[in-house]
């Protein structure tokens, strides 16, 4: 019945769109899915305001090759079939050359398939499973680390300065939350830690206390949980509730990672750390400006997905003005020499570790300082030394 | 089973009820309206979130408590769905069509709407709870210094759930005692008898809806405190009720309440002992087995205990 609905939405705007074309005289449309309305309208409004931050400064600089950029929004509710039938009306109907946006993995990878199949480059912006860049596809790119590699600072950290035996992980039973755990099972046997817990909970969930009391009993030394922001925020004031007392609690970046889950976790987001890809006081040129710009007109500073969306457009910029022709084809293999740094970091796609046209790089640990985000490592990149051990949540306040 | 076993199941027991005393309350509006006008809600989670919404925004334009606001947002709930029913559901049920649940597909309607107009007002952002309390709690050990095991409660779930049995047993109080409540009750059991008796049923089927919103209403502020909102979150909460109002047997109120109780304690078993992803398969697990051997639900067992006597 709802998916009737949809389908008829979906006839009913495509037949509106179909009027519309591509690249006309001096302007290129390009058209990106999104979220923009169910549970992940949140990340696709971001992403939404960073695309046309970056659209305003390029076409201010005299668009790409001269031309003026427009982009259109579609919105895919966070639903792969609809992503798909919206990448099918980019690729077949409005004959664009090269394809890139989305927001989730499910999403990601059901364009990136269509992607293939039409022999059309597809940019993935935030769609973070592993296998997304790991099935031998030659037209998909990945600018994101995926979701194993958010954590290499992390690992490092535990590693260097926590030591410690036992992890017990929770996770979403998400594609997302999913890699994320088994990701971090790999980084546990490699620097020697004990899995005592893994479990999957249903995204939204209104009470984690039996899986925590659970949790608690096995008494591990770090708990690392795989989140987006309110399950974050009520995992984090549920353990201050039953006064489950780890060494560390640590979050594999999305949901904590953003500045609501402070504001939502309040005081018992205290001390937490997450992994994370990129914060708004990071070194690289254009993030801080970026960052402002988009604080100072929405209110608040972007998370890293808004960074990633504005990023995307330069890097597809790039890859248009280095390519030969604006064929599909000249712009795949633009896009694979591409060696820029972004205000998202620095971009380069690699074939190893059984990845194709994978972007690999450092990734950032930060810790809630005094209800703050501050980065703690990798030491280099450190505003603030890290507060470890933690103190126990009796003694707090 | 040693302290720490014994713990765990205190714990998930405790989370279980107090859970399942919230669930039930989301569940008994929807039954209510079930027993009258023979139709599936599906607005019912939408409405909450319009509740929780305005709990939300009296606290924090007004400072008034979410405890507090049941009393302002559930009256208002309360002709919320009176509306509702007098102007979007009554011209529908007079309606002949081919689809004889069209009223079903209009809640369906009134949801995705109300939904859709929440994202343009409020945007699509998170909200979380605004209140001071909301992680604190009471602990054994802070009664009972030597004690083997550690136990909490929290005291927002606590207060919730209390409320939601206060509002539970009144309306059983109203429904048993009352005229008005009586005349709802006899429309249920068969509204043909109910009209013959001079029972304005249209009247009853007006103070139904508007019950049943403002119950619902009054659930949501409950959450407000342990919960978070969105736009969006209508659906699950729909989900949950309708599972409730199978499983307690169509139209029952008792039933709606063990009914959830069931869900809650259930839902928290199987987080603990076989897996939190597997809540959801639980519950349609209980939606099916409820639906196969006890078509009835709960209620039809209440009932054949009853006449046996």
């Amino acid at each position: 019945m709802k998916r009737l609905v949809l389908l008829m939405v979906i006839v009913f705007l495509s037949s509106l769109l179909i009027t519309t074309v591509a690249t006309a005289g001096d302007t290129v449309t390009f058209t990106i899915p999104l979220p923009l309305t169910g549970s992940k309208a949140k990340f696709g409004e971001i992403e939404k305001r960073s695309y046309e931050i970056a659209l305003e400064e390029i076409n201010a600089a005299g668009g790409i090759k001269g031309k003026k950029v427009k982009l259109v929004f579609e919105d895919s509710q966070g639903k792969p079939e609809i992503s798909r039938a919206i990448a099918e009306k980019i690729i077949d109907v409005k004959k664009q050359p090269v394809i890139f946006g989305e927001y989730s993995s499910s999403c990601s990878k059901a364009i990136a398939a269509v992607a293939e199949e039409r022999k059309v480059p597809y940019l993935v912006v935030t769609g973070a499973a592993d296998n997304i860049t790991q099935q031998n596809y030659r037209y998909v790119f990945r600018m994101n680390p995926s979701v194993s590699y958010y954590t290499s600072g992390l690992r490092s950290f535990l590693k260097e300065v926590v030591k410690p035996r036992t992890i017990a992980i929770i996770h979403e039973s998400t594609d997302f939350g999913t890699k994320g755990a088994e990701g971090m099972v790999k980084d546990a046997k490699r620097i020697g830690m004990k899995v005592v817990l893994k479990e999957k909970y249903e995204s939204g969930a209104v009470d984690f206390k039996p899986i925590l009391s659970k949790v608690k009993s096995k008494r591990p030394d770090v708990i690392y949980m795989v989140s987006y922001v309110m399950d974050a925020a009520l995992l984090m004031r549920q353990i201050k509730e039953l006064r489950i007392d780890a060494k560390l609690f640590a979050g594999g970046a999305a949901g904590f990672a953003i500045p609501e889950f402070i504001e939502n976790a309040k005081d018992a987001s205290e001390y937490v750390v997450t992994a994370t890809l990129w914060s708004p006081m990071v070194a690289y040129p254009g993030a801080k400006d970026f960052a402002e710009k988009y604080k100072s007109r929405h209110g608040k500073y972007p998370s890293y997905h808004g960074a990633e969306a504005y990023s995307a457009l330069y890097v597809i910029k790039d890859a248009l003005e280095r390519a030969k022709s604006w064929s599909s084809e000249d712009i795949r293999k633009a896009l694979k020499e591409t060696n820029i740094v972004t205000a998202f970091g620095p971009i380069k796609f690699e074939d190893r570790e059984g990845y194709q046209n994978q972007n690999f790089m450092d990734t950032l640990v930060l810790q809630v300082i005094d209800g703050k985000h501050e980065t703690i490592w990798p030491l280099k990149y450190a505003t603030r030394k890290y507060v470890y051990p933690i103190p126990r949540w009796r003694d707090r306040r | 089973m040693d302290a720490v076993a014994i713990e765990v199941f205190l714990q998930t027991l405790i989370s279980g009820l107090l859970l399942g005393g919230l669930y039930a309350l989301i569940g008994i509006g929807m039954t209510l309206i079930m027993g009258v006008m023979k139709i599936i809600n599906l607005a019912h989670g939408e409405l909450m979130m319009v509740a929780m919404y305005m709990a939300y925004w009296l606290f924090v334009l007004f400072h008034i408590d979410p405890y507090i606001s049941v009393f302002i947002v559930a009256p208002v709930m309360f002709f919320f769905g009176m509306a509702i029913q007098r102007f979007l559901i009554n011209p529908v049920l007079r309606v002949e069509s081919i689809l004889p649940e069209n009223q079903v597909i209009l809640t369906v309607g009134i949801g995705m709407v109300l939904a859709n107009l929440a994202t343009l007002f409020f945007t699509s952002d998170y909200r979380s709870t605004p209140v001071k309390y909301a992680s604190d709690a009471w602990y054994l050990s802070d009664y009972w210094r030597d004690s083997p095991i550690e136990l909490s409660l929290s005291v927002p779930w606590t207060v919730s759930f209390t409320i939601s049995v206060v509002i539970t047993v009144a309306l059983w109080f109203f429904l048993t005692k009352t005229d008005t409540g009586k005349s709802i009750r006899a429309t249920a059991q068969d509204l043909e008898a109910a009209m013959l008796m001079g029972v304005n049923v249209e009247r009853m089927r007006l103070v139904t809806f508007g019950l049943g919103a403002a119950l619902v209403g009054a659930a949501g502020c409950l959450f407000i405190p342990i919960y978070y909102l969105y736009p969006a979150l209508g659906g699950r909460f729909t989900l949950i009720a309708f599972v409730i109002t199978i499983l307690g047997g169509l139209g029952s109120t008792v039933g709606a309440i063990i009914g959830g109780l069931i869900l809650g304690v259930f839902e928290s078993m199987t987080a603990t002992y076989v897996g939190m992803g597997w809540a959801p398969v639980g519950r349609f697990l209980i939606f099916i087995a409820a639906l196969i051997f006890l078509p009835g639900g709960v209620a039809s067992l209440l009932r054949s205990r009853r006449l046996g006597k």
